[in-house]
């Protein structure tokens, strides 16, 4: 073996791992923003939740937090409080979920019908328009619709039609039986378009071909729907129930603008009670809420497990 | 560039006070002022030759921030701000009573404020010194201002004999009456005197048609249970001050506030539409859209509501009515202002709230009313009212004298953690007597405490 080969072949395995080395390095330097990112705004917080969970942490007070393993999570699984509060959640989501996914589907199979592109475009603007409102504005308007005494709902039922006095009118909202679905058709009304536009965009994706052949084979248009563009939109139904499972059951905003704290009330659910428990009572037992929140969020993870198995793309 | 003049302008300033105060002459304020003048570069030879030290010791201006519908309902507030010239005026990030932010500043060592203009004392108070957010203003107020606050009022701000909220505005429960409904029902035109010709106007009205309902109230505890009780007996608090759920007197408000629901709007016991439901109660909209003829509430809100009305002047307003034998007290409270116990420029601070809650312009605005608000909230000091016995304004409301007498008699909600929680977790329990699902008052009122003491032993 002469002294060249001894030195030519270091320097071959040598020259092949450095760009992999160095491709590495400069690929985790690139990474850094965003894995800094991510870390910082998303892994972070959850293990702080997770660890103040286990603690009897009380913001307002000033002795540190003590380590109390899962007395947070015992207690928590015995409040029936609790579990009331997570079944009213659990109730507005099974009212919210199938018009939230119905309506907007029913709505975008007739838009996708118009063949006049300057009309189809009109119609999609104002599908839009409810989305594009700011949500105060739109708790605004529905707290006014829903007004027992001076709501325009009532004032049709009351002085137009004479279906009710303001003795008997219907109280919508602020803790009555019809306050869930109140809150429903408004979370309905204002996700409509949006929605809508998620199925547009996938009933976009079937190529016409498909349907017009099926329909030439003698497919009538309720087998067409349900043969050839429901599956088609399963994906895309998929991504909605999912999604929105999960902002109906942490729906929060709406329930302390429509029922505050009051714990009666249909709208004080499982993330009222954190809240409630986290910012309002006492010292703020947020340990106790961030045990709350992590049951809370695990029941949805099972959930939402089960949605995409349910959901997912067959055929 | 703009940081850069900031600072420079804050050093100028910072100069210039140090010379009318006499702390520097004239030659050193002009070296001084050539200093800071040459920008960034000059703010180093600032610092080595004093002008720095000069600047941190002025610190940030004066910096006071306010609930934002004290602003609203109060148009002279930057009246007073323009005596303080620099004052850093804010409004604070506290929507529904929230004061995390106050808080969580406070762990830190550190406060973005001085002072807080918008503490109830029965609300947050305690919450603020258990996290030590704030700190008492004895070491600061002027020993004639704390004497010049009325008794019952000091006593709702102080803890252990520490002044810990300094009043502001003042808000007393008691009732208004729609004259034009009350007349057009037959009744006569004065304040019903016991809580049964009350029920009976109520029901005049009612069954005349002269509105749609008699009555109403704003049912959150502390503006019904509370007050309702106390015309009965004031002395329904516990020794460590929650309020006592199953005495007599709270028992027997419960069972009136049934009977008024009768004559009153069904949508009552519904939440309000602003402030997490506090605010914008179905109460508010029957009186200012003028379907009742009386309304149980905190002074300002009758006047705030007859501002909708076709005649504002049909308002008028009266005590809250008695129980036969009873005492004839009612609930106030004071909005006031807190010392941050990490802020600046406490004196500056006191100083500011000093000339805040005894300015005329806020009392007369508050008092006859503005273009856009008639709050008809009141000042917390003896010397104001004596002063408008001695010369009355010609703007003078009656109503002024009337919630001044009614204050000799009434009681503030004792200050405590959970002073207002425990009408917000006690609020179904009694709900359920009034909604029917629970028959017996005793039996309601016992939950209610039963579900108070399980949230207190929680933790």
């Amino acid at each position: 073996m002469d002294r060249g080969a001894e030195i030519i072949i270091p320097r071959s395995v040598g020259t092949a791992r450095e760009p992999k080395i160095r491709q590495s390095i400069s690929a985790w330097i690139f990474l850094i923003p965003a894995l800094t990112f991510f870390v910082c705004y998303q892994v972070y917080p959850i293990f702080r939740i997770v660890w103040i969970s286990f603690t009897d942490f009380e913001f307002l007070s000033t002795e540190p937090a003590n380590w109390i393993g899962f007395g947070n999570y015992i207690e928590a699984y015995n409040d029936p409080l609790m579990w009331k509060s997570m079944g009213r959640a659990a109730l507005f989501t099974v009212m919210f979920l199938p018009g939230t996914i119905i309506f907007p589907l029913i709505l975008a199979i007739l838009v996708d019908r118009v063949r006049h592109p300057l009309l189809a475009t009109v119609y999609r603007l104002i599908l839009l328009v409810p989305a594009l409102i700011p949500s105060t504005l739109v708790f605004v308007l529905w707290k006014w619709m829903y007004n027992y005494q001076i709501g325009p709902i009532n004032y049709m039922l009351v002085e137009v039609f004479n279906i009710f006095t303001y003795y008997n009118a219907p109280q919508w909202l602020g803790g009555t039986n019809l306050t869930l679905p109140s809150i429903a058709i408004m979370e309905i009304w204002w996700g409509l378009g949006y929605h809508a536009i998620f199925f547009l965009a996938g009933l976009a994706s079937i190529p016409r071909d498909m349907l017009e052949a099926a329909r030439l084979d003698g497919a009538n248009e309720w087998r067409v729907f349900w043969h050839i563009t429901l599956p088609r939109l399963a994906p895309i139904m998929m991504i909605l129930v999912v999604l929105r499972f999960g902002t109906s059951m942490a729906v929060i905003d709406e329930y302390l603008i429509f029922g505050g704290f009051n714990r009666g009330a249909p709208t004080y659910t499982w993330t009222v009670y954190m809240y409630d428990q986290a910012f309002n009572i006492g010292l703020w037992r947020q340990g106790f809420a961030a045990a709350v929140g992590m049951i809370g969020a695990a029941v949805m993870v099972f959930f939402v497990a089960g949605l995409v198995y349910i959901f997912r793309p067959r055929g | 560039m703009v940081e850069r003049n900031e600072i420079e302008l804050k050093l100028q300033e910072a100069n210039r006070r140090q010379l009318l105060q006499g702390k520097i002459d004239r030659r050193e304020f002009l070296s001084r002022s050539m200093v800071a003048g040459l920008g960034l570069a000059g703010v180093g030879v600032a610092s080595k030759y004093g002008v720095g030290p000069a600047y941190a010791a002025e610190g940030r201006p004066l910096t006071p921030t306010f609930y934002d519908w004290i602003e609203g309902l109060h148009p002279g507030i930057p009246g007073v701000n323009e005596r303080f010239p620099g004052i850093n005026y804010q409004i604070a990030p506290v929507q529904g009573f929230g004061i995390e932010r106050f808080v969580a500043e406070s762990k830190k060592s550190d406060s973005t404020w001085d002072v807080y203009v918008g503490q109830t004392p029965f609300v947050e108070m305690t919450s603020l010194i258990e996290a030590d957010v704030i700190e008492p203003w004895d070491n600061y107020i002027p020993a004639d201002v704390i004497d010049d606050i009325i008794p019952s009022i000091r006593e709702e701000c102080s803890v252990n004999g520490k002044l810990y909220n300094w009043p502001f505005l003042l808000d007393v429960v008691g009732m208004g009456w729609h004259s034009g409904v009350t007349n057009k029902a037959g009744l006569v035109d004065s304040a019903p005197a016991t809580w049964d010709e009350f029920l009976d106007g109520a029901n005049t009205i009612k069954e005349s048609g002269a509105a749609p309902f008699g009555a109403t109230f704003d049912a959150h505890g502390w503006r019904s249970v509370a007050p309702l009780a106390h015309s009965r007996s004031s002395d329904v608090y516990t020794p460590e001050g929650l309020f006592d759920f199953t005495s007599d007197a709270a028992v027997e408000a419960l069972v009136l506030m049934k009977k008024i629901m009768q004559t009153s709007n069904p949508d009552i016991l519904l939440s309000g539409a602003s402030d997490g439901g506090v605010n914008g109660t179905p109460d508010e909209v029957a009186f200012s859209t003028q379907r009742v003829g009386y309304y149980v509430k905190y002074f300002n809100a009758p006047l705030r509501m007859a501002q909708y009305w076709d005649d504002p002047k049909q308002l008028h307003m009266g005590p809250l009515p008695k129980f036969s034998g009873g005492e004839g007290s009612t609930v106030f409270w004071t909005t006031g202002c807190a010392l941050f116990k990490h802020g600046q420029n406490k004196e500056k601070a006191a100083e500011y709230i000093k000339s805040l809650t005894y300015d005329r312009q806020i009392w007369k605005d508050s008092i006859a009313g503005t273009e856009t608000a008639h709050v008809g909230q009141l000042p917390p000091y003896s010397s104001i009212y004596k002063e408008w016995g001695e010369t009355k304004p010609d703007w003078m409301l009656p109503f002024v004298g009337l919630v001044r007498g009614q204050l000799d008699r009434a009681k503030a909600i004792d200050n405590h953690l959970f002073g207002l929680s425990q009408f917000q977790i006690g609020q179904p329990f009694w709900e359920a007597f009034l909604k029917g699902e629970e028959s017996d008052p005793r039996v309601a009122m016992q939950n209610v405490t039963d579900a108070v003491r399980a949230e207190m032993n929680r933790g």
